[in-house]
């Protein structure tokens, strides 16, 4: 008995050696896919999205060996403080707050942040305007700090994913909802379920609101200054070789 | 270790935990209301009912609670003819879906326990009180209703433990409940470990209650079992 244990504890030894040695070649970048077009799980099961394809780009470009993967969003800032993750790609916007803790790429995209509500509501955008309207936010995000901080007498729902919002919009719990004009068209307006709601208020940008911030990244463990490099490298070489305008042109027919 | 955070957010978990505590109480008085009756019916004559209840309780039992709440909140909201119903100024509030869920699940748990209660009441004791000429009114309120209570004690106490614990999943549709308080400080400060064991102590101290509560009423009620016990 006492044999058996120990060979197999040395064979849970050596595969644990292994498969570290095997983590430390390959990078774990996690990303939220409840965010299309930017990341979502299609049909099949796959994980694909804008964000997806330009990570791939960037991992090529600058010979990184990536593996990208679904993973919860509440759980993926403070994992990739913990080393849980080498680096998050999820429409990440670069705030003052989050550089305090993580580090960021280059900025590689500045979204517009637009509010979505029903067909033909009327409603008037200011803080007078929404008091009492029920606005649904994705939690933690720029959006969520904005509508806080500008619409307090607002009632504001949050939600773990990306997506619930909508569900809520549809079903007419909420009134509004605000996140990047790009998925708000492209993953909710242009589907079945959106067939009745339409953009409203200003184009909103970090020049609108700090909370905004200055532009998305790809976030990277602080500590780890080569991988903000090569990453950034990355990005130099995609936007050079005309791969990112590919990306978006794909996406967003620019 | 950041519990600055935590002592700043303390309000909020005060709050969270009142929530909690509310969410878990109102399900279940409210369970307790009906498994009791239930349980009767699930050792019914009538056959029709018996089958009825036992597929109400596989139902609950056999889906996942969170399930159960998704199916609730955000699925029933799918249909026009139920938003443009009598029921949706109900149905559209959380709090309302998060404790009609409850109730439905915890039901089919605690009538399940009660029930197995009921049948585990000596025929001794039944065929004493029919002998003694208690109509069937005094033989439910005198003989098994507390026969039945009385022995599903430990069972049912573990179920009150497990629903004080489910009521983490409210958070799921926008109550800020004690996990809805923590989950929310991880989103906005970006740790993890204060949180959670913030909440997990607040879970704790109530569990704790609830478990002391519990022995106290074993003691007086149920002591009379006790020696068959050890």
């Amino acid at each position: 008995m006492k044999a058996i244990l120990k060979s197999l504890c040395a064979t849970m030894i050596v595969a644990a050696t292994l498969t570290t040695a095997q983590a430390a070649e390959t990078l774990d970048i996690a990303t939220d896919a409840t965010f299309p077009p930017f990341e979502y799980i299609d049909s099949e099961g796959k994980l694909v999205g804008y964000d997806i394809e330009l990570m791939q780009a960037v991992c090529e470009a600058a010979q990184l060996d990536c593996n990208i993967f679904n993973a919860a969003w509440d759980g993926m800032i403070p994992g990739l403080i913990d080393g849980k993750y080498d680096a998050l790609i999820s429409q990440l916007t670069v705030t003052e707050k989050r550089r305090q803790v993580i580090a960021f790429s280059d900025i590689y995209d500045r979204p517009i942040f637009r509010f979505v509500a029903k067909k033909g509501a009327a409603l008037d955008i200011t803080p007078e305007g929404l008091a009492g309207k029920t606005i649904a936010v994705q939690t933690g995000t720029p959006m969520d700090a904005y509508v806080t901080s500008h619409y307090p007498t607002a009632t504001i729902t949050r939600y773990d994913t990306g997506s619930a919002p909508y569900l809520e919009l549809t079903a007419g719990r909420a009134d509004l909802h605000i996140s990047y004009q790009a998925q708000v068209i492209h993953g909710f307006l242009n589907s079945d379920a959106g067939k009745d709601f339409e953009l409203v208020g200003p184009q909103l940008t970090g020049a609108d609101a700090k909370e905004f911030g200055e532009g998305v990244a790809i976030a990277i463990n602080k500590k780890n200054e080569a991988l903000v490099e090569s990453v950034n490298k990355g990005l130099a070489i995609i936007r050079e070789n005309g791969k990112l305008d590919a990306i978006n042109a794909k996406y967003f027919g620019q | 270790m950041n519990w600055d955070v935590i002592a700043e957010n303390l309000p909020l978990y005060a709050e969270g935990a009142k929530l909690t505590l509310l969410l878990a109480v109102v399900s279940l008085a409210l369970s307790f209301v009906l498994a009791v009756p239930l349980a009767f019916l699930r050792n019914g004559r009538v056959p029709a009912v018996r089958y009825a209840v036992l597929g109400y309780t596989l139902v609950f039992r056999g889906t996942p609670l969170l399930v159960q709440l998704f199916l609730v909140y955000f699925g029933l909201a799918q249909f026009e003819l139920i938003r443009a119903s009598v029921f949706w100024p109900w149905l559209s509030s959380p709090m309302v879906c998060v404790l009609l869920t409850f109730v439905l699940n915890t039901t089919a748990y605690s009538t399940e326990i009660f029930a197995g209660g009921l049948r585990h009441i000596p025929v001794g004791e039944i065929e004493a009180a029919r002998a003694y000429g208690m109509s069937r009114r005094a033989q439910a309120f005198r003989i098994l209703i507390p026969g039945m209570l009385t022995r599903s004690l430990p069972l049912y106490g573990n179920e009150m433990i497990m629903m004080l614990h489910a009521t983490a999943l409210a958070s799921t549709v926008t109550l800020l409940e004690t996990t809805g308080v923590a989950r929310r400080i991880t989103l906005n400060y970006y740790i993890q470990f204060e949180p959670y064991v913030t909440a997990a102590a607040i879970y704790l101290t109530l569990t704790f209650v609830l478990v002391s509560g519990f022995q106290l009423i074993q003691r007086r009620w149920a002591g009379y079992l006790e020696s068959r016990i050890g």
